[in-house]
């Protein structure tokens, strides 16, 4: 009995995994953005998220208003996949039409987003790791360097040396967060009535510091600096959908 | 005669024509206060020269209560204007008071001032006594994230005492964004006693939230210090108010709502050119005014139709407090003819009726020059794209997502450089291959220089010996002693000579220490070793200890 339940049960999902698959775009399709991100939302929840899938769930987030929480599924899809469509037209569009500010990429971090940050560090371990033992190994057996030892030290430490400014473009891209409340201050000192130099709107992308007194301080995509509540500001890095920051926190 | 007639005639109508005078006046509140000082400004300006009016006091009739009296008058010499100054003081009872009409008299001619009417109301404000105070001026309804609410606070003074200014205002609200426009923002009441200071407020997150205002207004007292200083304070002033903030309801939001909230009005499209050609783009610039959180409208996307390609080409940038926002777009005509640009809708949310509203910007017609391409791609966006070849990509706008099924993702995106194995094993794995290089290293180096292990150990024994020596000397056993003296001396001079300690006589270890008595080392010797073959009686060795140990040291040291 519980075999022929358990059968039934396979069979009633693999018939219904196709409709759930296009559910949210239709949905998206006929402007029910809240309809397909509640249906995105339960898929990266069961599955995980994936880059069309945060892709996906940013642009119902910004048809619904919600800019902050569109710059930070847009900026994680790019994580996943750097040259990934629909985030990078996001992304543009809320550049161009949304009035959203974010720093201009350096040439470090252009050239990190070619390959994305873990590739870069695999590749720069490798070329660590090859190195080091092209340069030990002969001298620990007492033995001069072969041709094959050669030829590895060479790729090895080339390796090593196109990784390291990936690695360095992929920090400063890992340092960045999205602002998520509407005209959040940036202020002179971490201090909760510290003068206000300027302000910020709700999905500006600001490079981020070091962390004080429940601040963070951060650079403005015109290079002004400041310091900002780490409460109100999102990291790019280290989560998957966007927090919902309306929802009180645990004690 | 006809000429005489016409020069008498322009001299007749010359002589003839009367100076024109312009009067309009001006009251200072337009609106008083009972009691309220007031200031009234008549002005009159002629076709001729005026001059200084004579008794204009003694012409006006003031109505009962009213207190009015001549100030003087601003004059100039040759001047075809003039400005005439009243004070006065609005009666203590509200209504319209009217001033009847005067003379004004000058040098040349006399100007009739008509009827002034002064109107006295207590809904002003104005007070001629009391403290200074300050009110807080804020709707009291329920906020909604993201909207900008204009607030300020009216700083009312007296007769007794005028707010001259203020500083120092500071907001502690959580969930709130507060925002002041600078010193330029604090502006004077029309009484001139007081100020208003205007401030923005911006619920950030949903939820009630504590509103605590506080500031510090000068106060002038009217006390004279003296002739030149007059008496002042700081006063400070505290506001708490609970406000509610909801998020904008999702029931009934249209699709096309760009995030705004407040009271829009369009004014009308503007469009840089109506009589373009095919494929001429053309820029159409909407403007919104009205109040609101107009900088967080997000441009509308406007799709491409068979007739125009369309963009969101820039947008103006205005300041806050303009109260403005532009959006231009890029029209390209696709096809010849009498067109129309496409209305364009922006959805707002009402606060105060909680209700969705929408204005839109009316079509404008243009007529379009030129001939059709030869065949026309309907619907493409990209303007750029060659006749002929389907739209690669738009140009600006979201693209369509497509969410692949069944493909796993990742529960939480981390980079590899924040992974916790990652970097203890590289580094187990560094610091494993650094001990092993040291400790080869170390076992290669002693491997190739054998005699520090040999001396080494050699200073071991020799201690060892050295302390069995001594050991013997205290229990007075005399042979004990010599033998192991005489191990110390072998051990100790074996390393320097590279040669086994068993193996070494007196005259090795002379060889090692030179400057040794070979006596004592002779005799310490047959001590040692002479019992099988009869020698002396060991003791007097002993008594050279001294000297024996001064020997051992100077092997130590050399080892």
């Amino acid at each position: 009995m519980s075999r022929l339940l358990s059968l039934l049960t396979l069979w009633v999902l693999g018939a219904t995994a196709p409709l759930l698959a296009g559910v949210g775009e239709a949905a998206y399709e006929r402007g029910d953005f809240v309809g397909a991100l509640q249906t995105w939302r339960a898929q990266a929840e069961a599955d995980g998220v994936t880059a069309e899938l945060l892709s996906a769930i940013g642009n119902a987030e910004w048809k619904l208003g919600h800019k902050g929480r569109a710059m930070v599924c847009w900026e994680r899809a790019l994580l996943l996949s750097p040259r990934d469509p629909v985030a990078l037209a996001g992304i543009k569009h809320a550049l161009g039409a949304g009035g959203t500010d974010r720093p201009t990429q350096t040439w470090s971090e252009n050239y990190a987003a070619f390959l994305g940050a873990d590739l870069w560090l695999i590749l720069g371990a490798l070329g660590f790791w090859g190195t080091l033992l092209a340069v030990l190994v002969p001298k620990l057996r007492r033995q001069p360097m072969g041709d094959w030892t050669q030829r590895i030290l060479i790729t090895s430490a080339t390796l090593f040396a196109l990784s390291i400014p990936g690695l360095y473009g992929a920090y400063t891209l890992a340092s960045r967060a999205v602002v998520r409340r509407t005209d959040v201050p940036v202020k002179l000192t971490p201090t909760v009535l510290g003068e206000a130099l300027n302000g910020t709107a709700e999905g500006d992308v600001l490079r981020t510091g070091r962390k004080l007194n429940g601040h963070t301080y951060v650079t403005s995509a015109d290079g002004k600096g400041g310091w900002m509540k780490s409460t109100e500001l999102e990291p790019i890095w280290g989560g998957a959908l966007p927090v919902n920051l309306d929802q009180p926190r645990a004690p | 005669m006809r000429a005489c007639f016409a020069i008498l005639f322009c001299f007749v109508a010359t002589s003839l024509v009367r100076a024109e005078s312009h009067v309009t006046w001006e009251i200072t509140p337009p609106v008083c206060g009972p009691g309220q000082p007031f200031r009234l400004q008549v002005r009159i300006e002629s076709d001729d020269v005026l001059g200084p009016a004579n008794q204009v006091g003694k012409e006006i009739k003031p109505p009962r209560g009213m207190a009015l009296r001549f100030s003087g008058q601003v004059f100039r010499a040759n001047a075809t204007e003039a400005t005439l100054n009243f004070s006065g003081v609005a009666p203590e009872e509200e209504g319209n008071y009217v001033l009847p009409a005067f003379n004004a008299r000058f040098p040349s001619q006399m100007v009739l001032v008509p009827a002034i009417t002064l109107i006295v109301s207590s809904k002003t404000g104005y007070r001629k006594e009391g403290r200074a105070r300050a009110e807080l001026v804020l709707p009291d309804r329920t906020f909604f994230v993201g909207e900008k609410i204009a607030g300020g606070v009216v700083m009312r003074g007296s007769e007794q005492e005028t707010v001259t200014g203020t500083f120092g205002l500071e907001c502690e609200a959580e969930g709130f964004n507060f925002q002041t426009e600078g010193s330029s923002f604090t502006q004077p009441l029309q009484d001139g006693h007081g100020l208003t200071k205007t401030f923005e407020l911006t619920p950030i997150r949903a939820g009630q939230g504590e509103f605590n205002l506080s500031g510090i207004m000068l106060v002038n007292t009217g006390d004279r210090i003296s002739s030149l200083n007059i008496s002042g304070r700081d006063r400070p002033f505290n506001f708490r108010r609970k406000l509610t903030v909801e998020h904008v309801p999702e029931t009934g939001r249209p699709a096309d709502w760009g995030g705004s909230i407040g009271k829009l009005e369009i004014t009308p499209p503007d469009l840089s050119n109506r009589f373009p050609e095919v494929g001429e783009p053309i820029k159409l610039k909407l403007t919104l005014v009205g109040e609101g959180n107009l900088e967080r409208i997000i441009a509308p996307e406007i799709p491409g139709t068979d007739t125009w390609d369309i963009a969101l080409a820039s947008e103006l940038r205005q300041r806050r407090s303009e109260g403005r926002r532009t959006f231009i777009y890029t029209l390209v005509p696709r096809l010849p003819g009498d067109l129309k640009t496409p209305a364009v809708r922006f959805q707002t949310f009402n606060p105060d009726n909680k209700k969705f509203e929408a204005v839109e910007f009316v079509s404008v017609a243009v007529k379009v020059s030129g001939n059709a391409p030869a065949k026309v791609e309907l619907v493409t966006i990209d303007p750029s794209a060659k006749v002929g070849t389907p739209a690669a990509k738009m140009i600006t706008g979201l693209l369509t997502p497509t969410v692949a099924a069944g493909v796993k993702g990742v529960a939480k995106i981390e980079p590899l450089a924040a992974s916790q194995p990652f970097w203890l094993s590289n580094t187990g794995a560094l610091v494993v291959l650094l001990l092993a290089t040291a400790v080869i290293s170390v076992v290669g180096y002693f491997a190739a220089h054998p005699e520090f292990l040999i001396r080494r150990q050699a200073r071991g024994n020799l201690r060892r010996a050295r302390a069995a020596a001594q050991d013997a000397y205290r229990r007075q056993d005399y042979a004990a002693y010599a033998r192991a003296m005489t191990q110390g001396l072998r051990t100790g001079a074996a390393p320097l000579l590279k040669a086994e300690p068993l193996a070494l006589t007196q005259s090795d270890i002379l060889r090692a220490l030179p400057t040794a008595s070979p006596t004592l080392i002779e005799a310490i010797f047959l001590a040692a070793a002479g019992e099988k073959y009869g020698a002396k009686d060991p003791r007097q060795t002993i008594a050279e200890d001294a000297q024996l140990q001064a020997m051992l040291n100077t092997l130590e040291a050399q080892l």
